[in-house]
């Protein structure tokens, strides 16, 4: 705090001696200034001013700086300003600062920011910035570009809180603000909330009760270690790692071809199943090809990296497509690993970070490696994987010889087929043109670029009878058809391979692909703010194992942090997908830090990191919340409490299944069609596609399982990623839609009459029935007030539904699955209209 | 209150454990006082904006008088000829069947259709233009309904943009990036100027497409969707079969009242919870249970257009009773802007002649034409053009020479153009009868008053009352908005 008088001071200094050529700071800037914190800090304080209201014109962007300052460096803070005799910055001296006088006046044609920019600073911003300078201008560099140090744990004086380590730092910070932690939640909720976080499922009613009269010490870590080891557990992360990997069944675009993706996600349940470290999840999926002695499991892995879109409409640029797919690539990886923000430096230097286009295209070299060519048509991209008998894949690579063969020698036969000048496609040659009713399209390509299909359409109008150019379409069209009637019977997953001659890397000029600088030939190589990569061979490998390597500040932090939001709401960098200078600073920076490291020591080992997290005092609080508590800390930055959250809607539907007993809980395997309206596919590719729901188990199985349509996910999914582009950060919304959904679609109602007919045959007690029915969806028994108001709920129901047999009937006969028809008929839809008032309590649908 | 304590990030920074305290903390500290601790601004992330008042921004909108209520957009998707239905170019005729002026090609990119095309013959319009309406306008005999409101209609005839691929440039027209991932004009402003519509979503997308299927471009659920802003804010597609809203209907057997007392019932014990938890998300839950239910009602009693006279019915033509027709889409749009829905986007594709330009574009302009024109005229009787914003047009116009071989007339077409080309506005706060800009006399480049596309989309939003460059949400560490860093308000088109 300030001094009244010195404050006075201040003013009267500035304004009596500086009144001529300095600043003085106006009225409101100076009472501003007397509520700051003594100290100021230039990361906390200063960096987020200067970064989000200067960089856009004093920032790492070469293009569009102005005067020639950089503020995001510390030369250009306190250097000499070209050609003039000021400083942005003097340390101590802020009336002969530049900065300062610059935010300091009002005259439209001297203030920054500038009137034309829209942003302006805060009475407070200006203080702090004048605060700074006055005690020194200390810089120092972005906190997440430093390597984390696990400090000790802090003191608290509550000693008997913490259970783990995670708990010095959060009581630490309650402690300082006089706040208290929140009691641990009831048993019941415990369970329930655990069994969801870590397996996606809720938890029986046997577990339940075994939990809650385990009253022996480790009951609680003995549970966590149970769902840790279950299947579940396994499938439950990789729904989360498919979100973030853009994980579809289909191409998206137009066409939106099915593709074999999914033995990847049963490579990615798999490595979960056996705990594979994250160091080597890592390695593998950016680059099981190159390493050495690779499996076919390493190379499945790479698929990581194809499961992007692809387009391939008619009129799209083979070449285009490929370099798109390719900024996918090197974008998610900033984003998953590193938590940067680099999408806009594929066409300008950062905004913000120390990041120059010239470094986006040294990585986006690692990933142009790969034969993958942009043109095609289909699901099915090369380059592939064949999984399948021997006999299979070596048919299918001779066939592909074949087809490489046959397609050179359809080139050169169409230079005298389709005389043209030198460098045009056959399409401009006045044979071509001279063919009425040819769609041009086709000989625009070059051959080795042209479809089955389009081989088929050329037949039709050059017959194999009239020359030999006729005859060898003829026989490569054959030979594709039959290497397309093997390839639709394999399964063939689109992976990564490196090409043999690297293909050269320019910086494409406002990212476009055709417009390469040729001048430069780039390397590949990481940002100049991390450490260096140092490799023998720089290639995609050593990007892999440099991304995990252990002085590279990012990767653990910004992983540990991710999987933190699944169990809190929010990473304690809210901004998961940004750890540059603009993202959040962390709510709790050691405890970041001390996760980070711990995970790194433990072998990257992501049970342990589970485990940790949810063995903490921290974790098991009660997410109950006084007004007070919600309007001080309203999103749980300080997490005085547990985090209340919708359960996900893929998680609701799982729920349905496993709580009606109609779950199918089979591991893997092709993707499946469950319940959706009709129209849907059809409404979205003018009829083209039609969905064909499946029937039996498949209905029942986990949504891990159901088939991903790009361009329409799941109707039955609500605020989920939509799998265009890699998601990290997690979606909640409350939408009347939602409640549409969980009410009245099939799937839900299905699973209520299911539940309905649990209820029924459980006991013959309605009471208890009803209390079955309220354990089974909440994992709790309801108390007198609940009971009574769902007793009176089914006298109605059952007198509605006695009086209108038909209307009982329609409603017990909901869904594919086999109906118990020895129940009453209106017992039977009373009951199920009960499990559908269970399914959507809020309680229910919340992980409490 | 002035006294401060160490953010552990301080601390953190600090590289040390201090447990000082700057100042003696006062005794049952106040709550504001604590809440500016956590320093929400330093500590927020994507989505709250301090420049823009934070969360609250919705209620600092807009920024001055809007003169445009709601907005219908009329997407024709595909791209509309320009030279051969709006921009009149009696030189086209003239240099029917002679190459192009290579100075207007070279450099350009066109798709790859007629990017390697050697010969680019120009051919005359295929429809015959006259004048119209006191304004003059010229409109082509394609559009015989549309002509006959050209009084109403303000036509900007030179619109330029830059993607010659549908997808990029319709998410471009409709998100001012190509790439998909930003909101949408319609979450932006819903998101914005917050809700009106009492019992229905404040956005809604149709889609429809022409008769013969000739087209194939889908329509990505992008279109419509929020980007980085909250989902609630996506368009709601109404779907052309089926319910109109996804999971409308109760399940067979569950009538609305027994409905209701679910609800009821829920709502209590919900109310239980709270009165237990506190989570005022729980509050918010009941809330929309209760509006699902009213849309149960609403969106049926929208659909039924029992209540339309038959006049009105006619007016639309033949389609309107077709779900998922432009006709039907067209009508709804208006029932939809009477119940306050704030964004109609209405999706035609159809527009891609490519080969058939002979006659597919004619039955293309039979299918939409009347429609158009009959919005326009329902929403003037009713005093509703006054501030309802109507936006009819695609995502580029298409080129004034061939597609193909001049001779194979039957697989005539015309490639993507995105130099210049035309798009109409009409009603709330746009000048009446007005042709803006000029492309040359080959209707290849504009030539006068260019707009470019965050232009018109700067304009949209000035006409909502919105300052498009201080309407910004902050997402991965910078502040977007829909018109990207670019963007001029055409002011001569304003009334």
């Amino acid at each position: 705090m300030v001094p009244k008088s010195r404050f006075f001071f201040l003013l009267m200094y500035g304004l009596i001696l500086l009144s001529a050529c300095g600043p003085e700071m106006p009225g409101e800037v100076a009472v501003a200034y007397e509520k700051l914190p003594a100290k100021i800090d230039f990361n906390f304080h200063v960096r987020p001013i200067l970064s989000d209201r200067c960089f856009q014109c004093h920032g790492p962007d070469d293009k569009a700086r102005k005067a020639d300052l950089r503020l995001d460096l510390e030369e250009g803070i306190f250097d000499q300003l070209q050609d003039k005799e000021l400083f942005p910055v003097i340390p101590g001296d802020p009336d002969k600062s530049e900065l300062i006088r610059r935010v300091l006046n009002e005259d439209l044609e001297i203030m920054m920011p500038t009137p034309e920019s829209n942003l302006s600073l805060s009475e407070t911003e200006k203080a702090i910035l004048v605060k700074w300078v006055e005690q020194g201008a200390e810089w120092k560099s972005h906190w997440a570009f430093d390597v984390p140090v696990k400090v000790e744990l802090p003191k608290v004086e509550e000693v008997t809180w913490p259970k783990n380590e995670i708990d010095y730092f959060v009581l630490k910070r309650l402690e300082s603000l006089k706040l208290q932690p929140s009691p641990e939640a009831k048993k019941e909720t415990l369970i329930r909330r655990l069994s969801f976080d870590l397996t996606g499922l809720p938890p029986t009613l046997e577990e339940v009760a075994y939990f809650v009269n385990n009253t022996s010490d480790n009951a609680y870590e003995e549970l966590v270690d149970r769902l840790l080891a279950t299947p579940a557990y396994a499938e439950r992360w990789a729904w989360e790692w498919l979100d973030v990997s853009r994980y579809s069944d289909t191409n998206g675009f137009q066409g939106d071809f099915t593709r074999d993706a999914w033995p990847w996600r049963d490579w990615v349940i798999n490595a979960f199943r056996e705990n594979m470290p994250y160091d080597q999840f890592t390695i593998k999926q950016l680059a099981g090809d190159l390493l050495p002695d690779a499996t076919t499991d390493d190379v499945l892995a790479t698929a990581f990296n194809r499961n992007h879109t692809y387009n391939t409409e008619g009129g799209t640029i083979p070449e285009e497509t490929r370099v798109s797919n390719v900024f996918d690539r090197t974008e998610t990886t900033g984003t998953v690993w590193l938590g940067l923000t680099l999408n806009c430096v594929r066409c300008h230097d950062h905004k913000f970070d120390d990041i120059a286009q010239k470094e986006y295209y040294q990585l986006f070299h690692y990933f142009n490696q790969t034969s993958e060519e942009g043109g095609g048509w289909g699901g099915k991209q090369k380059p592939l994987l064949t999984l399948g008998s021997q006999d299979t894949v070596d048919m299918i690579n001779r066939l592909e010889t074949y087809i490489i063969s046959l397609k050179d020698e359809v080139e050169k036969l169409e230079y005298d087929k389709f005389p043209r000048d030198l460098g045009l496609p056959a399409s401009e040659s006045k044979v071509a043109k001279n063919t009425k009713g040819l769609d041009p399209r086709i000989l625009l390509k070059e051959a080795k670029l042209r479809g089955t299909g389009e081989f088929g359409q050329l037949l039709k109008y050059f017959r194999p009878t009239e020359d030999v150019y006729g005859r060898t379409i003829k026989k490569l069209h054959n030979v594709m058809l039959e290497y397309d009637r093997i390839s639709a019977a394999s399964i063939q997953v689109m992976t990564m391979d490196e090409l043999e001659v690297p293909r050269p890397t320019h910086v494409l000029e406002r990212g476009t692909y055709n417009k390469p600088l040729l001048e430069e030939v780039i390397n590949p190589g990481v940002p100049k703010i991390l450490p260096p990569l140092e490799a023998e061979n720089n290639n995609r490998l050593a990007l892999a194992r440099w991304l995990v390597s252990e002085d590279q500040p990012l990767t653990s932090r910004v992983t540990v942090n991710r999987y933190w939001q699944s169990f809190f709401g929010n990473g304690l960098v809210k901004t998961v997908e940004d750890f540059g200078v603009q993202g959040s600073l962390p709510t709790h920076p050691q405890l970041l830090d001390w996760l980070a490291r711990d995970f790194q020591e433990n072998g990257w080992d992501l049970r342990h990191l589970f485990k940790k997290i949810v063995m903490s005092a921290t974790y098991r609080q009660s997410s109950k919340v006084s007004e007070e508590l919600l309007q001080i800390d309203p999103e749980n930055a300080l997490l005085a409490r547990a985090t209340r959250m919708r359960l996900p809607s893929w998680m609701l539907r799982d729920q349905a299944l496993a709580i009606s007993g109609l779950l199918v809980d089979s591991l893997g395997g092709e993707p499946v069609m469950p319940y959706q309206p009709d129209g849907v596919w059809s409404e979205a590719t003018f009829g083209k596609i039609k969905y064909k729901q499946d029937r039996g188990d498949a209905l029942y199985r986990k949504t891990l399982y159901t088939f991903w349509r790009r361009i329409v996910g799941p109707t039955f999914l609500f605020d989920n990623a939509s799998r265009q582009v890699c998601t990290v950060k997690s979606s909640n919304t409350n939408t009347p839609l939602h409640a549409l959904t969980t009410l009245n679609d099939v799937t839900y109602m299905e699973a209520a009459r299911v539940i309905g007919e649990r209820m029924l045959t459980h006991t013959s007690n309605d009471e208890e029935r009803i209390k079955y029915g309220f354990r089974l969806a909440t994992s709790r028994a309801p108390d007198s007030s609940e009971l009574e108001i769902l007793q009176n709920q089914l006298k109605q129901l059952r007198q509605l539904y006695r009086s209108s047999p038909e209307e009982a009937l329609k409603v017990t006969s909901i869904g594919d699955f086999r109906k118990n028809s020895t129940l009453e008929l209106a017992d039977h839809a009373s009951y199920s209209v009960l499990g559908s008032l269970l399914l959507n309590l809020d309680e229910t649908i919340t992980r409490q | 209150m002035n006294k401060r304590e160490l953010h552990p990030f301080e601390e953190y920074q600090a590289g040390m454990t201090r447990r000082s305290f700057f100042g003696k903390m006062a005794q049952g500290i106040g709550i504001t006082a604590l809440g500016s601790m956590l320093n929400p601004y330093l500590l927020s992330g994507a989505g709250v904006d301090i420049q823009n008042g934070g969360p609250n921004m919705g209620f600092r909108l807009p920024h001055f008088t809007p003169r445009a209520k709601r907005v219908i957009y009329l997407f024709q998707n595909g791209a509309p000829s320009h030279v051969d239905l709006f921009d009149y170019k009696p030189m086209l005729r003239k240099w029917h069947g002679r190459q192009i002026p290579d100075e207007l090609t070279a450099g350009k990119r066109f798709s790859t259709m007629t990017g390697e095309q050697a010969e680019r013959p120009v051919i005359g319009e295929i429809s015959n233009f006259s004048q119209h309406g006191q304004s003059g306008a010229w409109v082509s005999d394609f559009m015989p309904e549309t002509a006959k409101v050209a009084d109403e209609l303000c036509f900007i005839k030179s619109m330029y943009t830059e993607s010659v691929n549908h997808a990029p440039a319709i998410t471009f027209f409709l998100t001012g990036s190509e790439q998909p991932g930003r909101p949408s004009m319609g979450s932006w402003l819903t998101y914005g100027l917050g809700s009106v519509a009492k019992d229905l979503p404040d956005f809604v997308a149709m889609t429809s497409r022409d008769k013969e299927a000739s087209c194939g471009q889908i329509f990505y659920d992008y279109y419509w969707g929020s980007g980085f802003l909250p989902t609630k804010f996506q368009g709601v597609k109404f779907r052309g079969g089926g319910d109109p809203v996804l999971y409308l209907k109760n399940p067979d057997g569950i009538s609305r009242k027994i409905r209701r007392q679910i609800l009821d019932d829920m709502r209590a014990l919900n109310e239980m919870n709270y009165n237990d938890f506190g989570d005022p998300e729980i509050k918010t839950r009941i809330a929309q249970y209760e509006m699902a239910y009213k849309m149960q009602i609403s969106v049926p009693e929208l659909t039924d257009f029992s209540d339309e006279p038959q006049y009105i019915l006619d007016m639309y033509g033949p389609d309107v009773n077709r779900k998922g027709s432009f006709a039907y889409n067209c009508l709804m749009a208006r029932r939809l802007a009477e119940r306050d829905v704030r964004f109609v986007q209405c999706m035609h594709a159809g527009w891609d002649q490519h080969t058939n330009l002979n006659h597919q574009l004619k039955i293309q302009c039979q299918d939409t034409d009347q429609p158009s024109a009959a919005l326009i005229k329902d929403l003037k009787q009713r005093g509703m053009l006054e501030d309802t914003l109507v936006i009819w047009g695609g995502e580029f116009g298409r080129t004034p020479f061939l597609q193909g071989n001049i001779k194979d007339y039957n697989n005539w077409g015309r490639d993507h153009h995105p130099y210049v080309f035309t798009l109409w506005m009409a009603g709330a706060g746009v000048k009446a009868g007005l042709t803006y800009g000029a492309s040359d006399e080959f209707g290849f480049n504009p030539v006068e008053n260019k707009v470019h596309v965050h232009d018109f989309q700067a304009t949209i939003m000035h006409l909502l009352g919105i300052d498009h460059e201080r309407f910004t949400f902050r997402h991965q560490g910078r502040r977007y908005r829909l018109t990207d860093v670019h963007g001029n308000v055409v002011n001569s088109v304003l009334s």
